[in-house]
């Protein structure tokens, strides 16, 4: 019987007696069937250790509802007794402490009430709050903002210094949830992190705080606070909610800006007035409208028909450039629109004679 | 005689709750995970009661309701759902349910609504 390690000396020296071409053939062969096999083997041991992890999560998960709703509803249940219990027995690693993070905020999700706070108690007495604020003060931001977005839903306090460097964190998914997080937990002043930001907002930023704010049960904030702020983002974003909550108090502040140096804050300031129906705007507009750039043209063009009168068309024809055909299609059907009579050809001529007027 | 509802109801968390709480409260409770089996169940069983989700699976919520209401007319139905918008409401109500409980819900207010529900129906026919 032929040992392995001569067998093995046997079939280097063959190797090395074939060709070159077919050595390197060979050689080239074994290394992939050898990687081959290791991503096999990669890929079954991470099935495996998949279906175990989810296998673990089922079972703790039932174990979880159990023990939440002996917790919740039976009077019975010695809930101080059990809950160092299950905690003990059940809760022994950090995936472990996910899966009841994430069976809590089902709960949550779910039940109001005088539950709310019997869901915060059994968080708090499973000792995952101590859990999470170790992932704050971790590295990975994915970690940082899970645990935000289960204190937001919880509703639970944590110290602002653990809160704060998230506002302006590089990430746009740890910021929003820091967003949320301070809007959901202030008392009064939900928008003050705005004063904060070093980096501007992102339309997913001011989409998200839009809509934390409809569901925010203290007073609506002031938006004039924050409408000089040195970005244009945050600017625009108190310009829109200045129209949405009918702040109609900040119209002169929102007049003035009609004339703001930067025309993306122009135009906002265009869509928030006419949103809010304020005609006065239609004057500045007419004055501005030489200056303006096409799409703020637009914007006024569409201002005069929503709230304007066809003296208001007459007066910006003459400055309508022919060769700009959105200006002019939308020159021409505003013309209809007050004259359902004038044709295209009549249009032209009653803009002439506004041209010869001026002149 | 234990009253018995038939809780309709996908998430296995919701399910385990209204049991619980239902059984607290001294109803006999069955469980139906989807519309189908629901479907089943109603016809194996009389029921007094049926608490049921509109997003379930095979059969949604409102072809549920529909059937229940041309085959077992007598039975209350609440409905229990995420939906918040007015028109779901009213659709839902106008199909004939006898309640709409928008989760995230209070379980002591859904105990409550489910001893009115049994009791209005039950003076109901007790009146005729």
């Amino acid at each position: 019987m032929v040992s392995p390690f001569f067998l093995k000396m046997n079939l280097a020296s063959d190797i090395h007696e074939l060709p070159p071409i077919l050595e390197i053939n060979l050689v080239l062969t074994i290394i992939f069937f050898v990687f081959t096999l290791l991503l096999i083997s990669l890929i079954l041991y991470l099935r495996v250790h998949k279906n175990i992890a989810n296998r673990r999560r089922e079972e703790l998960d039932l174990l979880l509802i159990d023990f939440i709703n002996n917790y919740l509803f039976n009077e019975e249940f010695d809930n101080s007794k059990e809950i160092k219990a299950f905690k003990k027995k059940h809760l022994k690693t950090n995936f472990d402490k996910r899966v009841a993070v994430s069976q809590i905020l089902v709960f949550a999700e779910n039940l109001k009430g005088e539950t709310s706070s019997v869901i915060q108690e059994v968080f708090l007495g499973l000792g995952l709050y101590d859990f999470l604020i170790s992932d704050l003060k971790k590295k990975a931001w994915f970690k940082k903002a899970k645990a935000l977005f289960v204190f937001y839903q919880l509703n639970i306090k944590i110290p602002m210094s653990l809160v704060e460097p998230a506002i302006n964190s590089n990430r746009n998914e740890l910021r929003q949830q820091a967003f949320l997080y301070l809007l959901h937990n202030s008392t009064e002043n939900p928008l003050g992190f705005l004063g904060k930001l070093i980096t501007p907002l992102t339309l997913w930023e001011q989409i998200y705080i839009e809509n934390a704010l409809k569901g925010y049960p203290g007073e609506t904030p002031d938006f004039s606070r924050w409408i000089y702020h040195e970005f244009s983002s945050v600017a625009i974003f108190c310009m829109k909610m200045m129209a949405d909550y009918n702040q109609f108090e900040h119209i002169p502040i929102l007049l003035k800006f009609l004339n703001h140096e930067k025309p993306e804050i122009r135009q906002q300031a265009i869509l928030s007035l006419r949103q809010m129906e304020i005609s006065e705007i239609l004057q500045i507009l007419i004055e501005n409208f030489p200056k303006e750039n096409t799409l703020l043209k637009q914007e006024i063009l569409k201002t005069i028909g929503k709230m304007g009168l066809e003296k208001h068309l007459q007066a910006i024809a003459p400055y309508i450039n022919k060769e700009n055909g959105i200006l002019t299609v939308e020159h021409q059907r505003l013309a209809r629109y007050f004259n359902p009579k004038t044709s295209i050809t009549e249009n032209n001529i009653f803009t002439n004679n506004v041209q010869r007027g001026h002149s | 005689m234990k009253k018995k509802i038939l809780v309709i109801e996908d998430n296995p968390m919701v399910v385990k709750s209204l049991e619980f709480k239902l059984l607290k409260e001294g109803y006999d409770v069955s469980i139906a995970i989807d519309g189908r089996s629901a479907m089943e169940q109603l016809e194996a069983n009389n029921f007094d009661l049926i608490l049921t989700d509109l997003m379930l699976p095979f059969v949604s919520g409102s072809q549920l309701i529909e059937h229940i209401k041309k085959n077992h007319p007598n039975i209350p139905i609440i409905v229990l759902s995420t939906a918040t918008q007015e028109d779901i409401i009213t659709d839902a109500f106008n199909m004939g349910v006898d309640d709409f409980i928008t989760k995230p819900f209070s379980p002591n207010e859904l105990a409550l609504r489910v001893k009115r529900s049994i009791g209005s129906f039950k003076n109901q026919f007790s009146h005729k």
